[in-house]
């Protein structure tokens, strides 16, 4: 039953990154594309003829996809979320490795940002973990989902992630690493057709990947948690509409003030 | 007891085999028979159950009192030679102590040599790693402009020293591990000045001091310790109770943080990337740097429920996440690796010092793993060095077009020490989740953890950094300009590699953990990925994206430098945590 | 395929290009995919990649400098590929006619498939060019499409198709 979801993860992704523009154009009151838009952009991409830089450059890009898969897959079969988080990291250094590997300076550029969106979330998502961890008593998905109180527990933990958020959907303020105005895409740029799609889906990925740790708080109460990720999204996409990018030092400096100390008054919060 | 006997002796057989055979195939043989015939000794003996203990006659502790004060009046000499009062310092301060220690010292009947399950591990890393690496030198040393002679002398000193850090890892006495500890500086001295240009005499000298507090450190214990139970030797140290226990432990823990070069004294370690390669790999990453982790192993029994254990933690977590740091900002290659080889020590000397059994099963496995990598990290960048002449990674950009196979070496060796399923990460994630499980009852061991996290993602942030520079490379429908690597280089490289897979798969399948083993498929994916490329070949090609200009530039390096006020706090507070080690044993 | 080649109208990608513009066309391109006109609402994204768009939306009459950079993004962009010369001075140079410094049109150097008159040309002009350019779109082929003038060489290196040097650069001050 859960192969079904694992292999329809994308479509679901697709459908979620598809009610967002329109959630975001009726917030800019305009009307937005259809909802079904991302996959007429995936058959789109199908039919162009490919062209790459070179072959290493996009074979790393379908690793990316198909490791992003593999960690998706990892949870929604409900294993240890630490193993999830750092599955996550191999996924996002292919793509840092893809994009190091053409001699494009937007590459490179974007490259460098998204290292540093990592440094930013990885310590903040394993604190994650390790909060879940200390009020469930286990780093397993399964067991985790089987207790509750989270909510109450680990507020300003839920603050912190909710910092996060942000970079790893690539909205603002913290869109560093792709940053169309200022990097034309970072790592994507170089990217067409069929590889690009494979990166396209990687972002409905992504937001599984991010919206499932929102989902955890909930607990054993699905509905709480499907209510966080909906309140979430809403959020997120409000202050996407509503702020501006940062820089990437200025990123990684607002993180680690307010996002770690959150996160770390949280946890001893709970340890004492 | 004969085969630890081989073990020792076989090294220096060997050192003057080399030295009398003539240069070319004949080395290679040599380093090789010597190689397998070391680690097949060393994994017979790690395989093998038991405690061996040894007891050294009346005149092998006298001849060893006698090198010893040699060795110490040999560094007041090159002190006096080179004009450098702080080692002339501290060798006359040794001089003085190890006179009265030695006076008031008598021994009853223990064993000076005590090979246990620690130094059975220690003699794979050593003689292992450190016999690859020996291999590896023969060929480095092919092009070094210096007499035959020296480069005899280079081999057959890095096979000494082998056997050097074959007896240290015994050592039951602390007067032997005082002896030992300072022959290890020795050797770091005579081969940090090996190009005898003033660099690195002047690097040498730097070793040769800060190391000298180390010596100085240990004396200290070991006088507290006879004060305190009239005994010198480890094991009754670590069996005894009381106040001064832990005053001597604090104080030979001191010694192990200046041994692993934590901050304050990174600089001999790094001053000392100025030595040829194979010294690099195994003096001051592989083998000699890992006395500490493996001294403040052998003392944590004691150090696990102290107040010094607390302190080294958070010592060694801090110079996780500080020289991690700090290596942001170095652009040589060598140094880069020299920090993060900091960084990882001090990572393994928190582990230890937590002294849960899960805690130090963890550090061991750090330790195997960063030597494999590390040697291999090194020993890569030595090619480097002598085939294209680059020691800056601001010279190697697009090497992957004149190097494959040594970046993929390097790629290879930056992955080891950061993902899945290699062993350096597994330790790191179990770490993770053994913390993780002692914060409820030692809330303090938060510091640790956020360290560990925050120093992981920036060391990823180093290495990918690195890489960066390594593999941009330009569309594949140019001819290729790969240079062939050497097989002398070739081959202990591959040894290395196939070691760290071997040893990650073991060190999965030990976990009987079904969902491990499942986290090394993404890498198998990953490395199938090389067979897709010729299918790649009919797509067509285009330039990459430059707003329609058609110049090829690449981004440059970025450097992360720590401004000068950030570097000073850095280096008081280490020092002042570094004091308090001894303070805080002391009022134990 | 049939199948995929029905959703190449439903999800255009725009590359726009200034070849030397006023910059009143350009605005009027910015207007129209701005919540007034709403352009999005058929799929279109303004992405700033020749990689990863359809329809090269082109403004200006080609000046000297901005030639060559105007065949390399053309032969960057994947086919199957709609150029839409957007405002008067794209199809016959406009008021800068006849200039020293501009080439009249980019119909010279790339194959033009829909002409959108104005100066500037309104948004809703434009959004109905960009519908006629789908339906152009639709009937293409993958076959590379060459640029008139400026072109290099497509050659296969290695088995494999190099595009690399399909836009040529021009010597300085040099008419042709």
């Amino acid at each position: 039953m859960m192969w079904v979801w694992i292999v329809l993860a994308p479509i679901l992704g697709g459908l979620v990154y598809g009610g967002e523009r329109v959630l975001r154009a009726r917030m800019q009151r305009r009307l937005g594309p259809p909802i079904l838009q991302p996959f007429y952009d995936m058959f789109k991409l199908l039919d162009k003829r490919t062209l790459i830089v070179h072959a290493p450059h996009a074979l790393l890009a379908v690793a990316h996809f198909a490791v992003l898969w593999f960690t998706v897959a990892a949870i929604f079969l409900g294993w240890n979320l630490l193993y999830i988080i750092f599955l996550h990291l191999f996924a996002q250094l292919l793509l840092i490795v893809a994009g190091y590997s053409v001699r494009s300076a937007y590459s490179h550029v974007g490259a460098n940002r998204e290292l540093l969106m990592v440094v930013a979330y990885e310590p903040i998502l394993i604190l994650v973990a390790v909060g879940l961890y200390l009020v469930s008593g286990s780093f397993e998905i399964s067991e985790i989902l089987k207790s509750g109180g989270y909510l109450m527990q680990l507020p300003l933990l839920f603050a912190a992630l909710l910092m996060i958020v942000p970079i790893k959907v690539k909205k603002s303020p913290f869109d560093v690493g792709e940053a169309h105005q200022e990097i034309v895409g970072g790592v994507e740029v170089e990217y067409s057709g069929v590889f690009y799609e494979f990166l396209y889906m990687s972002r409905f990925l992504e937001y599984i990947f991010i919206y499932s740790f929102v989902y955890l708080f909930g607990g054993q109460s699905h509905w709480l948690g499907a209510l966080l990720v909906a309140g979430v999204f809403l959020l997120v996409n409000l202050v996407d509409n509503a702020t501006a990018r940062v820089r990437p030092a200025q990123m990684i400096k607002i993180i680690y003030t307010v996002a770690m100390t959150l996160a770390v008054l949280n946890l001893t919060g709970v340890l004492l | 007891m004969d085969m630890v006997l081989a073990l020792v002796l076989l090294p220096i057989i060997a050192s003057f085999l080399v030295l009398l055979v003539p240069l070319g195939r004949a080395q290679y043989v040599v380093s090789g028979v010597v190689l397998a015939m070391l680690s097949g000794i060393a994994f017979a003996l790690y395989t093998s159950m038991g405690l061996l203990t040894f007891q050294l006659s009346y005149t092998m502790n006298l001849a060893i009192i006698v090198v010893d004060v040699a060795l110490l009046l040999f560094f007041l000499y090159q002190g006096k030679l080179f004009n450098h009062p702080k080692v002339m310092l501290l060798a006359a301060i040794q001089l003085v102590l190890y006179g009265y220690i030695e006076s008031i010292a008598s021994e009853a009947g223990s064993a000076e040599i005590v090979v246990d399950s620690l130094s059975k591990f220690m003699f794979l890393i050593i003689n292992g790693v450190g016999g690859i690496i020996v291999l590896y030198s023969v060929k480095y040393m092919e092009d070094e402009p210096t007499s035959p002679l020296k480069k005899r002398l280079f081999v057959g000193g890095l096979l000494v020293f082998l056997s050097v850090m074959n007896l240290i890892v015994i050592a039951n006495s602390i007067l032997l591990f005082f002896f030992l500890f300072e022959m290890t500086t020795l050797a770091s001295y005579l081969l940090i000045a090996f190009r005898n240009d003033e660099v690195s005499r002047a690097n040498a000298l730097k070793a040769l001091w800060m190391n000298q507090i180390g010596g100085v450190v240990i004396l200290l214990g070991a006088l507290v310790a006879i004060i305190g139970f009239k005994s010198v030797m480890f094991d009754t140290l670590l069996q005894s109770s009381g106040g001064m226990v832990l005053f001597a432990i604090a104080l030979l823990s001191m010694a192990a943080l200046v041994k692993g070069a934590s901050i304050p004294f990174e600089g001999w370690l790094l001053g000392a990337m100025v030595a040829p390669t194979p010294v690099s790999a195994m003096l001051h990453s592989a083998t000699m740097v890992k006395i500490a982790p493996y001294l403040i192993l052998k003392l944590a029994p004691a150090l696990a429920v102290s107040m010094v254990g607390g302190l080294i933690s958070i010592i060694g977590a801090l110079v996780f996440v500080a020289a991690s740091y700090l290596a942001l900002s170095r652009s040589v290659l060598k140094e880069i690796l020299g920090y993060s080889t900091v960084a990882l020590l001090g990572l393994m000397m928190a582990l230890a010092a937590i002294g849960s059994e899960e805690s130090m099963n963890l550090a061991m496995a750090l330790m195997l793993f960063h030597a494999l990598s590390k040697a291999l990290l090194f020993l890569s960048a030595g090619v480097l060095e002598r085939l294209h002449h680059a020691k800056d990674i601001e010279d190697m950009k697009g090497m992957v077009t004149r190097s494959p196979k040594t970046v993929g070496f390097i790629l290879f060796g930056f992955v080891s020490l950061t993902l899945p399923p290699f062993g350096l990460f597994m330790a790191k994630l179990f770490a993770i989740s053994s913390i993780a499980s002692l914060l409820k009852e030692h809330p303090f061991n938060l510091i640790i953890l956020l360290s560990l996290i925050i120093g992981s993602a920036l060391m990823v942030l180093l290495y990918f950094k690195v890489a960066s520079a390594l593999l941009s490379a330009p569309s594949d429908v140019r001819a290729s300009e790969a240079v062939t690597i050497p097989s002398g280089f070739y081959v202990p490289l591959v040894l290395l590699s196939f070691l760290i897979v071997t040893g990650a798969l073991g060190y999965v399948m030990m976990q009987h953990n079904i969902f491990i083993v499942l986290l090394a498929l993404p890498m198998l994916l990953v490395f199938a990925l090389p067979s897709l490329i010729r299918r790649m070949d009919r797509y067509d090609r285009t330039q990459p994206y430059h707003c329609g200009e058609k110049e090829p530039f690449d981004a440059a390096l970025v450097y992360y430098e720590p401004s000068n006020k950030v570097q000073l706090l850095l280096y008081w507070s280490f020092g002042i945590l570094f004091v308090a080690v001894a303070m805080v044993g002391a009022l134990s | 395929m049939k199948f995929f080649s029905s959703f190449r109208k439903k999800s255009p990608w725009v590359l726009h290009y200034n070849a030397g513009s006023c910059n009143g066309c350009d605005i009027e391109i910015l207007a129209s995919l701005a919540p007034k006109y709403d352009l999005e609402r058929f799929g279109v994204i303004n992405t700033g990649n020749p990689k990863q768009s359809d329809i090269f939306l082109v403004t200006g009459p080609v000046t000297y400098r901005s030639r060559e950079r105007l065949v390399e993004l053309y032969s960057q962009i994947p086919e199957p590929k709609v150029v839409v010369a957007v405002g008067s001075c794209t199809a016959t140079g406009g008021v800068f006619r006849g200039m020293y410094n501009v080439e009249d049109g980019i119909d010279r150097y790339i194959p033009v498939d829909v002409y959108v008159p104005g100066c500037a040309a309104s948004p809703q002009l434009i959004i109905d060019a960009i519908v006629k350019a789908l339906e152009v779109l639709e009937a293409k082929s993958k076959e590379i499409e060459k640029p008139f003038k400026l072109f290099g060489a497509i050659e296969t290196i290695h088995n494999k198709l190099s595009r690399l040097n399909m836009a040529t650069k021009v010597e300085p001050h040099a008419k042709d």
